[in-house]
């Protein structure tokens, strides 16, 4: 299979999967923003109005971490599921499983693309003026994909091997919305040392505040941490691309019979 | 081993055993196959037949390189295509006959102006009408798997596996299958025919083999092996 075969055959699995989704529901691809906007609408309720947060512009503050962090835990659930989930195919055809969250993840692209441009209207709505600074957004929704790609495929092995994995990425992503500053400020902690520690080893927490940084506070991302990710999910994607590539067989073997 | 020279694919001393499920100990083990050799000529139709169970198509999925043999090799001629053909299975059951058949198409390596190209010849010959337009998970058996036998058709490979596809459809779409396989197999077209009616595999092959228990129990010509096939069958009816 040749490059432009399998980029071509990620993007018509998406849209098929995206058009049979769509004709499922009755308000069809409305729910492409709906679903993001409700998980909003929960986590404003109950951190602001019940809670009372006591940020100046929670709703803003929430949106441009919430959006985000949707978009990373749907496409690493079910790109962690895609192999599995495709054992009809796979038992057929001999094609390279990175395909299968691939597509999946194509499917999150699509609909993040619809978010994105409705976050940036949030925004500039509630006061914040676009400037140059908003173009660092490209390579951070980049670094934010390549976080997805390499997670889901290393979530698919896992699922592939253990269906018990599946659990806990679920699991693992509840905890992860907990401690990557979406309904809380990384920046506003009492302990300086704490934020900083945990900008280092949470890469979700990084790169939600980086969406921030630049639509809030008008300044541009820490290049140094950016690089640093960006090496290491780049490495690990690249890794899992050929460990797939190894174990296609092997892995097909698992999706049949486990 | 020294490879005869129109040979295309060869299995020398395949075993293929999984775990299944949580069981990762021993007694969790499955044997499918074990010590499966076998050649595969350019242009001969070579049939597989056996009980369900015995392990048809797991030999399917070692030659079509789905699946890798846990002890022994397969060999497929370098730059060879194959694709394994079976009903039932690889559609998504909420999109459209048409969609699927466009997937199926691209998956099998067409590029998609090629795939988009035959499949009014697959609406038509599948002869599903407007259904073509409407959900595969509306449709019965019967309509899966003139979809499914129409799509596997339409698509070009050096080596084609077949999977028990002619065993479900209507009379009248089993007879125009049967004409469509047998213009094929008139060709240069290799084809591994797998099924358990033997009557089919009378009628459409050259040569079989005959699968009992994960081992190859007897093969040759194909009058010899099904008659072989039978007489078990029988004896296993009367005792």
């Amino acid at each position: 299979m040749t490059l432009s075969q399998y980029i071509r055959l990620i993007d018509v699995q998406a849209k098929f999967a995206l058009k049979a989704d769509a004709s499922r529901y009755f308000l069809g691809y409305v729910w492409w923003i709906l679903e993001p906007l409700l998980y909003v609408g929960v986590f404003y309720v109950v951190f602001n109005v019940i809670l009372n947060s006591r940020h100046p512009d929670f709703l803003t503050f929430l949106m441009c971490g919430k959006l985000p962090f949707v978009w990373f835990s749907k496409s690493v659930i079910t790109g962690s599921n895609a192999i599995v989930s495709n054992a009809g195919l796979i038992g057929k055809i001999n094609v390279p499983k990175t395909l299968f969250p691939m597509a999946r993840i194509q499917e999150g692209v699509y609909k993040q693309m619809a978010v994105f441009a409705l976050l940036i209207a949030v925004v500039v709505i509630n006061g914040y003026s676009p400037s140059w600074i908003w173009l660092w957004l490209l390579p951070v929704i980049a670094l934010n994909y390549l976080m997805i790609v390499a997670c889901a495929f290393v979530g698919a092995v896992l699922v592939c091997y253990f269906r018990d994995f599946s659990m806990i990425i679920s699991l693992g992503m509840t905890f992860l919305m907990f401690t990557s500053g979406i309904f809380w400020d990384v920046r506003t902690l009492s302990d300086p040392a704490l934020t900083e520690l945990i900008l280092n080893v949470n890469p979700v927490a990084f790169i939600l505040d980086a969406y921030r940084q630049i639509l809030m506070g008008g300044v541009a991302p820490d290049l140094g941490g950016m690089l640093r990710y960006a090496l290491i999910f780049g490495m690990l994607a690249a890794g899992m691309v050929f460990i797939m590539r190894k174990l296609s067989q092997a892995l097909a073997l698992k999706a049949l019979t486990a | 081993m020294s490879r005869q020279s129109d040979a295309i694919l060869e299995l020398d001393g395949v075993y293929l055993n999984y775990s299944a499920g949580k069981n990762h100990f021993s007694e969790g083990v499955h044997h499918v196959l074990e010590d499966v050799s076998l050649t595969l000529t350019e242009g001969e139709t070579l049939g597989v037949i056996g009980r369900n169970g015995c392990g048809k198509t797991t030999i399917l999925r070692l030659m079509g390189g789905i699946i890798a043999p846990t002890k022994g090799s397969v060999w497929q001629r370098p730059g060879t295509a194959s694709a394994l053909l079976s009903i039932g299975l690889g559609f998504r059951g909420d999109l459209s006959g048409r969609d699927n058949a466009l997937l199926s198409a691209m998956m099998q390596g067409a590029s998609r102006r090629h795939a988009m190209s035959f499949l009014e010849e697959i609406k038509e010959f599948s002869e599903l009408g407007e259904s073509f337009e409407e959900p595969v998970k509306t449709y019965s058996s019967g309509m899966r798997s003139r979809l499914g036998f129409t799509t596997a058709l339409i698509t070009h490979v050096d080596i084609l596996l077949i999977d028990e596809v002619l065993s479900v459809g209507d009379a009248h779409f089993k007879n125009k299958a049967e004409r469509a396989m047998r213009e094929r197999l008139s060709g240069d077209q290799t084809v591994v025919f797998v099924s358990h009616a033997d009557k089919q595999i009378e009628s459409l092959c050259d040569r079989a083999i005959w699968i009992n228990n994960g081992r190859i129990a007897c093969g040759g010509e194909t009058s010899e092996v099904v008659s072989a096939y039978r007489e078990s069958i029988e004896k296993s009816n009367n005792g």
